[in-house]
């Protein structure tokens, strides 16, 4: 067993609250051995030895929301191709969504994933999300504790709200006595549908329809009031505003067993960024006033919001070539997360703690899984980020089969420039620089 | 025939009304006054398009904006070509981008473009190298029906910032609705929308427009009411009860007229729904109606933009040839 160390780094360790200039060892096996300020010098007792020159050390990110086309629309994205782009973006792990086609609502299907992530994804360790309804449709609730054995790690609907609340409520009390976690995208459909961007005066202006930022409270209070009466371990997908993070608040003082997650997307882009019909920015939750935007920064410092999501939507040109409302919605998001929340520290909004903290130790808490901090005997999935990198985001540049990022065009700070799973080196920007110069 | 103007008109396109100034507006409405002038003559045909090709994108079936485009390009001598792309290619899974860039490559000069969708003018508009004029996108603007309105307006009452203008209907889809407010805003008039409160837009208080949701109060004291026409898919209960219910309470019928100003004047972008948002004796009362002057106006309207654009066109146009020397 070999013993890698990486010295002459700033550690960021959100889960010990570390962030000070030191180092790590790692075992060849992929297992942190040690890490601390002890470690800012290169020891001498490693056999190998990498210096971080002074860039951020940080434990892998951790998505809790990503699609792929894979299976049934692999011309948008596959379990490999999203790994990939995962891993240039720094993220060592990520949950896919059940809403593929088919629907990951069975045992066979979560076995599927499971099976192709560990034959095809070999950058990344991908989770899948189990289907809540059969089919998404909101009518039957699916076999979830036959996913859970199978590896699902936890239960969600998907994009889809499910409408009726009864099966809602069967479907959480079932998961309930499973511990199993329920994500709920908080949507109240019959008020969002046919919506393209946030319901303002700038929507009514360019004569699109909005979406009200009240159906988002209406949605998360139905929920959270179901995840009192049954128990069950809520996770609330994607909030977007204020009101809706109050309610969450709320809920958690009176002790209902809720988290709640935030796109980047929703921290980085406001509704007038939707400017001239720009299809890349037509998502679900749509960027929404600047008021919210910067509650939700607020909510990301405080720790309320407990995860920040890529909420990575791949989507082919050919469905966001179209004149706004008859593009489709969604955003690739794996290359831009971590650059996107450092580019809010750069700006002071946040610190590099408070940023790093819901991309590694929070979700990894909600997982329940041993990575996402620097911990002795943790696995060894870390990054080095270049935190005053700049760069400019360009679509055509990106690693994702599709490359529909609403950050296209758009200044960013911080950038990833080595990502190690299990130990292992699965991103080098600077090979990779060198290799292209070469060719 | 045109004045010359110590301003010109600087845009490559009209897209919309926001976004243009006031200048830029006056400019093209005394363009428009001298072709409806010239429009009254025997012989109305001048060669300021000679040679030039227009052509007549309409995604979305219109018969009166259609037919006045065409009419204004005849009448200024442009070759017009009129395609009907609601039954094109586009049903062949072609995108509106590919169309654009194949019509492109046909080299037209003036491209009108009517599609349901809000923004795909935009989105076309810089795929093409020709000058482009929005004929309606959605439920977002159709400035040359706010022009040929403000010119009617003008030509009969005079200077709007002495006036007082009720928009009635469905405002939240109408695309004549929003490019009215901005123009008459502009040109100083008090503006009010008045409409059952689902057929108003969020944030319409903040377009410099007063909103009313009562219809006798709206127009009180009103000299010109404007009505819109009301898309009877809207009346199946989703968004209003009955039509017999919104003729009741936003009609305008002789009573309800009665409470504007003596001798207001009515207005309709057509084509209109007799007996569900105006009264056959409203419509026809020819002292009062403005209805047949509107579409006169129209086709002077558009002959002043497409005069306008096609100046700028041959403009550029040069500078670029300049250029490459």
């Amino acid at each position: 067993m070999t013993r890698t160390a990486i010295y002459n780094a700033r550690l960021v360790d959100p889960a010990s609250g570390t962030d000070c200039q030191g180092g790590l060892i790692f075992s060849s096996d992929g297992v942190i051995i040690e890490s601390g300020a002890h470690l800012f010098q290169a020891p001498s007792n490693v056999e190998l030895a990498i210096d971080a020159q002074g860039h951020v050390l940080a434990p892998g990110v951790i998505d809790l929301r990503v699609k792929t086309g894979e299976p049934g629309n692999e011309n948008k994205e596959t379990l490999a191709t999203a790994s990939a782009a995962a891993a240039a973006g720094g993220i060592t792990s990520f949950l896919v969504m059940p809403d593929t086609s088919p629907v990951i609502d069975t045992v066979a299907l979560v076995d599927f994933i499971n099976r192709r992530a560990r034959d095809t994804a070999k950058s990344a360790r991908v989770y899948a999300a189990g289907g809540l309804t059969v089919g998404l449709k909101g009518e039957r609730m699916t076999e979830i504790g036959l996913m859970l054995e199978a590896g699902a790690r936890l239960f969600s609907n998907g994009e889809q709200a499910v409408e009726d609340i009864g099966l809602l409520r069967r479907a959480m009390q079932y998961a309930a006595g499973f511990n199993a976690i329920v994500m709920s995208r908080p949507d109240i459909h019959s008020l969002t549908r046919g919506s393209m961007m946030n319901s303002s005066a700038f929507a009514s202006r360019l004569g699109l329809k909005g979406a009200p930022p009240l159906a988002e409270l209406m949605a998360v209070e139905r929920d959270l009031i179901l995840a009192e009466m049954t128990g069950v371990r809520l996770l609330v997908d994607q909030i977007s505003t204020a009101r809706a993070l109050e309610a969450v608040e709320r809920a958690r003082d009176r002790g209902v067993k809720v988290w709640c997650t935030v796109s980047a997307n929703n921290l980085y882009f406001n509704e007038m960024d939707v400017g001239d019909y720009l299809t890349y920015c037509k998502v679900f939750p749509p960027f929404r006033s600047e008021e919210d935007r910067l509650a939700m920064i607020d909510g990301v410092a405080r720790g309320s919001i407990d995860a920040v999501v890529s909420a990575h939507d791949p989507q082919p040109p050919e469905d966001k070539r179209l004149p706004l409302p008859e593009a489709t919605f969604g955003a690739a998001g794996l290359e831009t997360l971590i650059s996107a929340l450092i580019s809010l520290v750069q700006d002071e909004r946040l610190s590099l703690i408070d940023a790093l903290r819901p991309l590694t130790s929070a979700p990894a808490d909600i997982l329940g899984v041993p990575q996402g901090r620097l911990a002795a005997g943790a696995p060894a999935d870390m990054i080095l980020v270049d935190i005053g990198a700049p760069w400019e985001c360009v679509r055509e540049d990106l690693r994702s089969r599709s490359q529909n990022s609403p950050f296209d065009g758009r200044r960013l700070q911080g950038r990833v420039v080595r990502t190690f799973l299990n130990g292992l080196t699965v991103f080098d920007r600077k090979a990779e620089m060198l290799a292209e110069q070469g060719a | 025939m045109a004045k010359d103007f110590e301003y010109n008109y600087p845009h490559p396109h009209l897209l919309g009304i926001e976004g243009l100034n006031r200048l830029d507006v006056e400019q093209l409405l005394a363009l428009a006054d001298d072709y409806v002038e010239f429009s009254r003559q025997d012989r109305k045909h001048v060669d300021v398009l000679k040679g030039m090709t227009l052509l007549n994108l309409f995604f979305e079936n219109s018969t009166r904006t259609q037919s006045s485009f065409e009419l204004a390009g005849k009448r200024l001598g442009a070759d017009v070509v009129n395609m009907a792309m609601q039954n094109s290619s586009l049903k062949k899974g072609e995108t509106l981008i590919d169309t654009a860039m194949t019509l492109n490559a046909m080299r037209p000069d003036l491209l009108v473009i009517r599609h349901n969708a809000s923004g795909a003018v935009k989105l076309l508009s810089r795929k093409v190298d020709c000058a482009v004029i929005n004929a309606g996108d959605g439920q977002h603007e159709h400035p040359t029906q706010a022009l040929l309105d403000a010119l009617t307006i003008r030509r009969r009452l005079g200077d709007l910032s002495a006036l007082r203008i009720a928009i009635c209907g469905d405002i939240a889809h109408s695309r004549v609705a929003r490019s009215n407010v901005f123009l008459l805003t502009l040109l100083g008039a008090e503006v009010r929308l008045v409409g059952p409160s689902p057929l108003i837009p969020k944030g319409a208080d903040e377009w410099g427009a007063e909103v009313y949701t009562d219809m006798k109060e709206g127009i009180a004291d009103c000299d010109v009411v404007m009505m819109l026409r009301l898309q009877l898919e809207r009346m199946e209960g989703a968004f209003l009860p009955s039509t017999r219910e919104y003729f009741h309470f936003y009609g305008l019928d002789r009573e309800k007229l009665k409470l504007a100003k003596p001798g207001a004047l009515v207005m309709h972008p057509g084509p209109m729904n007799r007996g569900v948002e105006i009264e056959s004796a409203v419509a026809d009362n020819l002292d009062r109606s403005l209805i047949t002057t509107q579409v006169e106006n129209g086709v002077a309207v558009r002959m002043a933009v497409l005069h306008t654009l096609s100046r700028n066109l041959l403009d550029r146009r040069a500078k670029q040839n300049e250029v490459q020397r």
